[in-house]
């Protein structure tokens, strides 16, 4: 099968997954407890006005109509519109996607520039001292909750040192967006960060006893081409998996992150829209997260084929 | 080397998809012009950090609360309102009067206001706008408006005619909803439109909202105050986590924090660059006992709860010298309309267990206190309720339910007990009285405690034209809710800002209102 042929099939395979994530999304966000029209107008408001706002979202229509005029609104890109901001929920998606997706992406450059070499390095110097300060820092990193450590770097680097914002988002300039992703990256990294020093540093120890890693040296291969053509790459296979899955966690994780930096992502509007009973904009979100989520695994399976021969598609 | 050069270019390649992706977050627009600046000496901008975006910015918008009140109090203003003492003062008009009967109010007006836009004032508008309050369905806020009958206007008056006396009347045109808008411009767009593109007669009006991130509102340059305000803009940013707000009030990126918690005062006294200001407020903090199930259909139970409740503690511990236990369901800020003759029942486990054992109760009275999650602060309150009342004759259960959840159940008079707040939304005790004992409002906050008696009184008192005899009624019907022990009060505390020690003029009313017009920063 060529590669084309294997990603049109995963392609079609995410229907179907996707088809079940909408029935489960529509399903829980409906049964939870707790009116929209109520939440929007507050508790002073009266029964008249949550019964015409109750109206108005077509929220009196059965359970069954709604889900299916949902699907409807899917298949033809239409998301429907917030019932808190009264905004088509494409739009909000639209300003608020690429915010979480450039904090993924800078999040995971950080942490695979900073993870690989110093795994290497663990990896090619085990046991001995370098090797124990990289597993004792990746340790501490792991235990540390990513708020605490985004309030300590927000004190060091924006109020002591006043180098970067201590939050918040300044859309008037792209080097003041891209400043105000550093730290919340940085943060964001730490935990990726840590998981892949630890795992890269065992893979190149365990790469590194191998007989063919003694057979490319014997062959008088340089250090440089054995490194980056035998372990390195051999020890990528665990670590894309690893990395591909705190790719999806981060993406889904990144709440805490937005709330604490206050950016304004897609994490913080999935938050507000499920504590507010958006209906729309949660079902969304999670659709979105779920087809992100299938996206990274077929690219992870791609990149498997392309690290290991003798994985075929 | 071509190793080395093919790395570089993957890593340069990732930077500019970084870029790339931060390029498309860009969602700002083109600045439109603004006023010139007001004050030489001063800063241009002053920026506040807020932390919730509001859903839309008209006061009579559906879901109108802090949100949007401290943003829209800047761009639209009404024929009277409310000083930071609870005064009624002047606003659009200079004068009234009210007829003897209590039901017509005639109001002079203050010639030659403009919208912000520069259109004329018209009577209309004023008709249009005080209806608007009154009907709109979606508003929140209509019961405030809800005793107009009539409204005429003509270029020099507004008179509006009530369908009864509420001598509270005034008092509530001096809230927040009761302002002007434009017939003409609302009603050249669709109602979802207007509640976003909001535009008034007050000192700011919207220039910029960035969904998510940041509204900015500039001086109107039609303002009839000469030299108002001070600060050519306004800009609010929204800043979910109070601990991000007060290190962003640190680095300088923000100079007024509104609505400060309690909890972070001490990092903001001990900052010299920074100010803390304290305020009168008119919150008060509830336990409100569903009297529809047992136990707490008993109301020798629910008066045992007075003693077996230490309030001392609850104020003390959850705001500091900030707060303090009450006795009376109004409150102390409201001046000569809280019953003060109401004690705080000191704590007493004893009697407590004594007042249940006289009502047949031998075994520890079971009960589930349901709070929200997500707020430490209610958490706090549940679980020193629960270690007082645990030795007083009573059994605590804490049910830990998310807000949305915890809203539908007490809506739904599905829970046991619940703690809830009231902040007063003018300068009359009829807000707290009524949804406390008018059952229609809020099934008596959600008690479900039917008094009739006490809810005919309360009408008797919405209509009462003699001010000393409205007073006593008051004070009598705080009585008889004390009696009743549906609502218990838990303690007051007043309300906090922290902003810069450049920042000057800075106050919160004692109904979370601010006006920013006379706000300055020095450069």
């Amino acid at each position: 099968m060529s590669r084309l042929q294997y990603i049109l099939k995963r392609i079609l395979q995410m229907i179907p997954v996707l088809l079940v994530v909408t029935i489960l999304v529509f399903s829980i966000v409906h049964l939870i407890p707790g009116e929209p029209a109520r939440l929007i107008l507050g508790d002073k408001a009266t029964p008249a006005a949550v019964a015409a706002l109750t109206e108005k979202l077509g929220l009196n229509e059965p359970l069954p109509t709604q889900y299916f005029l949902f699907l409807k609104q899917v298949l033809t890109l239409d998301l429907g519109t917030s019932f808190k901001n009264n905004l088509p929920v494409a739009d909000l998606l639209a300003v608020r996607f690429p915010v979480t997706l450039a904090l993924t992406l800078l999040s995971t450059l950080i942490s695979v520039l900073i993870s690989l070499p110093l795994g290497y390095f663990a990896g090619t110097h085990k046991d001995r001292l370098g090797d124990q300060v990289v597993r004792t820092a990746s340790l501490v990193a792991i235990s540390m909750p990513s708020f605490w450590v985004g309030l300590l770097l927000m004190i060091l680097f924006a109020i002591k040192l006043k180098w970067l914002p201590a939050g918040g988002w300044d859309n008037t300039s792209l080097w003041g967006e891209f400043k105000c992703l550093i730290l919340p990256a940085v943060t964001q990294s730490l935990m990726t960060t840590a998981l892949l020093v630890r795992n890269t540093r065992n893979s190149v120890v365990d790469i590194t006893r191998m007989d063919y890693v003694d057979f490319a040296r014997s062959k008088g291969i340089s250090d440089g081409q054995v490194r980056s053509r035998h372990v390195m790459r051999n020890s990528m296979i665990s670590t894309v998996t690893l990395l591909s899955m705190r790719m999806a966690g981060t993406l889904g994780g990144s709440v805490i992150i937005e709330t604490v930096f206050s950016i304004p992502g897609i994490g913080k509007l999935a938050s507000d829209a499920i504590f507010g009973r958006d209906y729309a904009v949660v079902q969304s979100v999670v659709l979105l997260f779920a087809v992100m989520v299938l996206v990274i695994n077929l690219i992870t399976d791609i990149l498997y084929s392309l690290l290991d021969p003798r994985v075929s598609l | 080397m071509r190793s080395i050069a093919r790395k570089l270019a993957a890593l340069a390649l990732a930077l500019v998809m970084v870029l790339g992706l931060v390029a498309c977050t860009n969602n700002s627009k083109e600045p439109e012009d603004t006023n010139e600046p007001v004050g030489g000496e001063f800063a241009d901008q002053i920026v506040l950090g807020i932390t919730s975006e509001p859903m839309q910015l008209e006061p009579n918008g559906p879901g109108c609360g802090p949100a949007e009140i401290q943003i829209t109090q800047q761009i639209y203003e009404g024929l009277v309102s409310t000083a930071t003492d609870g005064e009624i003062v002047p606003c659009l008009a200079t004068d009234w009067t009210i007829s003897e009967d209590g039901l017509t109010y005639t109001f002079n007006l203050v010639q030659g206001v403009k919208f912000s836009d520069g259109r004329d004032v018209k009577p209309e508008d004023w008709v249009w706008s005080l209806y608007r309050a009154r009907d709109f369905e979606l508003s929140n806020y209509a019961f405030i408006a809800e005793p107009i009958d009539t409204v005429e206007a003509t270029d020099t008056q507004v008179i509006i005619k009530l369908k009864a006396p509420t001598p509270g009347f005034l008092a509530q045109l001096g809230c927040f909803n009761m302002v002007l808008g434009c017939k003409e411009y609302a009603e050249s767009m669709t109602d979802d439109e207007y509640l976003k593109a909001p535009m008034g007669t007050g000192p700011y009006m919207l220039q910029q909202w960035n969904l998510g991130t940041d509204i900015t509102l500039v001086a109107n340059p039609n303002y009839r105050e000469e030299g108002m305000p001070k600060t050519k803009e306004l800009k609010y940013l929204v800043i979910a986590d109070d601990n991000t707000r007060l290190m962003q009030l640190q680095s300088g990126q923000i100079d007024v924090a509104p609505i400060f918690p309690f909890s972070l005062a001490q990092a903001v006294e001990s900052d010299d660059s920074l100010e803390l200001g304290i305020y009168p407020s008119t919150q008060i903090y509830y336990l409100t006992l569903n009297t529809t199930h047992a136990p707490f259909d008993d109301v020798k139970v629910r008066q045992a709860m007075y003693y077996a409740l230490n309030t001392k503690e609850l104020a003390s511990a959850i705001a500091g010298e900030y707060g303090a236990p009450v006795g009376a369901i109004v409150s102390a800020t409201q001046g000569e309309w809280s019953n003060t003759s109401i004690p705080v029942t000191e704590y007493a486990p004893e009697t407590a267990k004594q007042m249940l054992a006289d009502a047949g109760y031998t075994e520890p009275v079971k009960f589930t206190l349901t709070v929200r999650t997500g707020s430490a602060f209610y958490e706090q309150i549940a679980t020193l309720i629960k270690n007082q009342v645990d030795q007083a004759g009573f059994e605590c259960e804490i049910e830990l339910l998310e807000s949305a959840a915890t809203s539908a159940k007490f809506q739904n008079l599905e829970h046991q007990s619940t703690i809830l707040q009231w902040v007063d939304d003018y300068q009359d005790p009829s807000g707290v009285v009524g949804w406390t004992v008018d059952y229609d409002q809020a099934q008596c906050f959600y008690t479900g405690l039917n008094d009739v008696e006490l809810d005919q009184l309360n009408e008797q008192a919405l209509v009462e034209l003699d001010h000393a005899k409205r007073v006593e009624m008051y004070q009598d019907i705080q009585q008889r809710i004390h009696d009743n022990a549906n609502v218990i009060p838990l303690y007051r505390n007043d309300s906090a800002m922290a902003y810069s020690g450049k920042v000057d003029g800075v106050y919160l009313s004692p109904f979370y209102v601010y006006y920013a017009k006379d706000w300055t920063k020095t450069k």
